[in-house]
C-alpha cells in the first residue's frame, strides 16, 4: 500500500460526544486501515485526590467522576467502604439504590440513542428522544432534588427516602417512558436511515469481543450475555425478575437493540422496586469521623456503559490508602479500534458513538500520527457531516 | 466459597507452594492471591486456560513502601480474582501479559504512567494518560510525590 495510505487526525475536540480525545486514523482511500488511541485530556487525578481526602469527602468526589453515570460510581464506592466496615445496609436502602441505578440507566441509554441518531444525521429522532428523556430526568429530580449528581447513596444506605404518595405518579411516568421507547424501537427497526447507517456497520465478532475484554452493552451486542448484575449480583438484583439482553450481530444495530431492550428491562426493574419497596429505615449510621479497618476490597457494578470496578485498600485511617477506578470505556477501547479497522471513514462517528464512550469517566484518548506524505485534519463535527453527506 | 478454595488449592499445586505467598477468600466471588513475580506469566496462563478466567478487568498498581504491588483483576462469570505480584521500588519491572490478555495493553500503560512500573515485552509502551509535556520520572501515584511536591515540580514549567 505504501504511499496510498493517509493519516487523519480526529480530535481532541469531540469526535463523537462533546468530550476531548484525539484519534489518528491511517486510511487507504475511504477505508480505515488502522487506528491508534491516546487518551488523557480529561484526566483529573481523582485517584490521587481520593487518597488525600476522608471517606465522607470522597463520597462527593467519586460522584463527580462522571456526569452521566455518577450514581454508579457512588454505589460502587459505598459498597467497597461498607464491605471493609462489615456494614449491612437496610433492605429499603438497597431497593432505593437499585431504583436510582435503573433510572440512571434509562436516562443514559436514551441519551445515547439520541446521540446515535444525531451522528447518522437523523436529528428529528434525536430531538424527539431527548424531549422524552426529560420524563426520567424529572423523576430523578423529584426523587433526589438533582438532575445530574443525585447524591443518593451514602455510606450505610441512602440519603433520601421515596415518598409513598408519589409512587403512583412515578409508575405513570414509567408507563410513558415504556410507551415512547417502544415507539423508538419500532422506528429504529424499520426506518431506512437507521438501517443504512447501523446494519452491519462496526462489526465485532464474539471471539474478538471476549479476546479484547470488551464490557457492557458493547459486549452483549456481540452475543455474550454477560452482565455484572446477573453474574455477580449486588444490592437486590438477585431478588428482582429481569433478563440479560444480548444480540448476536455484533454491529451498531445490535448496540441499538441491546440498549433499547435494556431500557425496557430497567423500566420493569424500577416498577418492581416501587411496588415492592420494603418498610424500614433508609440508612445505618456511619460516623463522619469514622475510620475504616485495614483491608482491601473489590466492588463491581454494571454501569450503563458496562462493568465498573473500584478497588480500595485501607490502612485503618480515615482516608483510603489507595483507591483505583476503572470505568467501562477504557475497557472498550481495544474493541472499538477493532470495530473501526476495515470500515469506512464515513462510519467513524457512529462506530465511535456505538460503544457509548465516556471520556470523563475513562478520561483519556488520542490518536497518534505516523508520517506519510499526506495528512489532513477534521474535527468531529466535520467528520459527522462527511459521514452524513457520504451516505446521501 | 468451596469452589474458590478448590481453585486456590489446585493453583498452589500447579505453581508450587513455595511460589504462592498468600491467598485469601474475603467473601463470595472474591479471591486474592499473591505470588512470586517471576511466576506471573505461568500463573496468568494457567488461570486463563484451566480456570476460565478469560477476562481482565483492570490492573491496579499500589505503592506499598519498599515495593510496588501490581494487582491483576482477572474475572469470569462469578469470580473476580486479584492476582498480586510485588516489584522492587528501585527498579520496578514485571513481565507484560499483553500476548495472553490482549485487552491488558492500556492497563499496563496506565500503571507505567502513574507508578513507573516497566512491563517487559509490552509492544508499545507509550504514555497513556499523562500529558506529553509531563516531566520524566514524576509518577504521580507514588507516595513520595505528595500533592505539594507535584505542584512545585510542574508549576512555572512551560507546559
Amino acid at each position: 500500500m505504501g504511499k496510498r495510505e493517509f493519516t487523519i487526525h480526529v480530535g481532541p475536540q469531540h469526535p463523537a460526544l462533546k468530550e476531548p480525545e484525539n484519534f489518528v486514523f491511517k486510511v487507504d482511500g475511504e477505508y480505515v486501515v488502522d487506528v491508534e488511541p491516546r487518551i488523557g485530556y480529561n484526566h483529573r487525578g481523582i485517584e490521587k485526590a481520593m487518597e488525600n481526602r476522608t471517606y465522607i469527602q470522597n463520597l462527593y468526589i467519586v460522584e463527580r467522576v462522571c456526569g452521566i453515570c455518577s450514581n454508579s460510581h457512588q454505589t460502587c464506592y459505598t459498597q467497597n467502604v461498607e464491605e471493609l466496615l462489615g456494614m449491612e445496609i437496610p433492605e429499603r436502602a438497597k431497593y432505593i439504590r437499585v431504583l436510582l441505578a435503573e433510572l440512571e440507566r434509562i436516562h443514559s441509554h436514551l441519551l445515547w440513542l439520541g446521540v446515535a441518531a444525531h451522528e447518522i444525521g437523523f436529528d428529528t429522532l434525536f430531538y424527539y428522544i431527548w424531549r422524552d428523556r426529560e420524563v426520567v430526568m424529572d423523576m430523578l429530580e423529584e426523587i433526589s432534588g438533582n438532575r445530574v449528581n443525585y447524591a443518593m447513596p451514602t455510606i450505610g444506605g441512602v440519603r433520601r427516602d421515596i415518598a409513598a404518595d408519589k409512587i403512583p405518579k412515578y409508575l405513570k411516568m414509567l408507563d410513558v417512558l415504556e410507551e415512547r421507547t417502544k415507539f423508538y424501537k419500532n422506528i429504529c427497526a424499520t426506518e431506512k436511515t437507521v438501517l443504512a447507517r447501523a446494519d452491519g456497520v462496526g462489526f465485532l465478532s464474539k471471539e474478538d469481543a471476549i479476546r479484547l475484554n470488551a464490557v457492557g452493552p458493547n459486549l452483549r451486542a456481540s452475543g455474550v450475555a454477560s452482565d455484572i448484575r446477573a453474574d455477580s449480583p449486588y444490592l437486590v438484583y438477585d431478588e428482582i425478575p429481569w433478563n440479560v439482553i444480548s444480540y448476536d450481530s455484533g454491529d451498531v444495530f445490535a448496540n441499538v437493540l441491546v440498549r433499547v431492550d435494556e431500557t425496557f428491562e430497567s423500566v420493569n426493574i424500577c416498577r418492581y422496586c416501587l411496588e415492592h419497596l420494603p418498610d424500614g429505615p433508609i440508612r445505618t449510621i456511619f460516623s463522619p469521623l469514622g475510620k475504616v479497618p485495614e483491608g482491601e476490597a473489590v466492588s463491581l457494578v454494571e454501569a450503563p456503559r458496562g462493568e465498573l470496578i473500584h478497588y480500595i485498600q485501607s490502612r485503618g485511617t480515615d482516608k483510603p490508602y489507595r483507591y483505583k477506578i476503572r470505568a467501562p470505556t477504557l475497557g472498550n477501547i481495544p474493541a472499538l479500534c477493532e470495530k473501526l479497522r476495515g470500515g469506512y471513514i464515513a462510519d467513524i462517528p457512529i462506530v465511535l458513538a456505538g460503544i457509548d464512550p465516556c471520556f470523563s469517566c475513562t478520561d483519556r484518548m488520542v490518536f497518534v500520527d505516523e508520517d506519510r506524505d499526506k495528512r489532513w485534519e477534521m474535527n468531529g463535527e466535520q467528520l459527522r457531516r462527511y459521514g452524513v453527506e457520504w451516505y446521501k | 466459597m468451596e469452589d474458590h478454595k478448590r481453585l486456590i488449592g489446585e493453583f498452589t499445586e500447579f505453581l508450587g507452594a513455595e511460589n504462592v505467598m498468600e491467598s485469601k477468600v474475603p467473601r463470595e466471588r472474591r479471591v486474592f492471591v499473591t505470588i512470586k513475580t517471576d511466576k506471573l506469566r505461568d500463573a496468568v496462563k494457567y488461570l486463563k486456560d484451566h480456570e476460565g478466567l478469560t477476562h481482565i478487568t483492570t490492573i491496579t498498581g499500589i505503592d506499598s513502601g519498599d515495593e510496588i504491588e501490581v494487582l491483576y483483576h482477572l474475572a469470569k462469570k462469578d469470580l473476580s480474582l486479584g492476582l498480586r505480584v510485588m516489584a522492587p521500588m528501585e527498579e520496578p519491572v514485571v513481565d507484560s501479559i499483553v500476548d495472553i490478555f490482549n485487552g491488558a495493553g492500556l492497563y499496563e500503560r496506565e500503571v507505567h504512567d502513574i507508578l513507573g512500573v516497566a512491563f517487559e515485552g509490552h509492544p508499545d509502551m507509550k504514555r497513556l494518560i499523562l500529558p506529553d509535556e509531563w516531566p520524566e520520572g514524576v509518577h504521580p501515584l507514588l507516595k513520595k510525590w505528595t500533592l505539594n511536591k507535584i505542584r512545585e515540580t510542574i508549576d512555572g514549567k512551560e507546559w
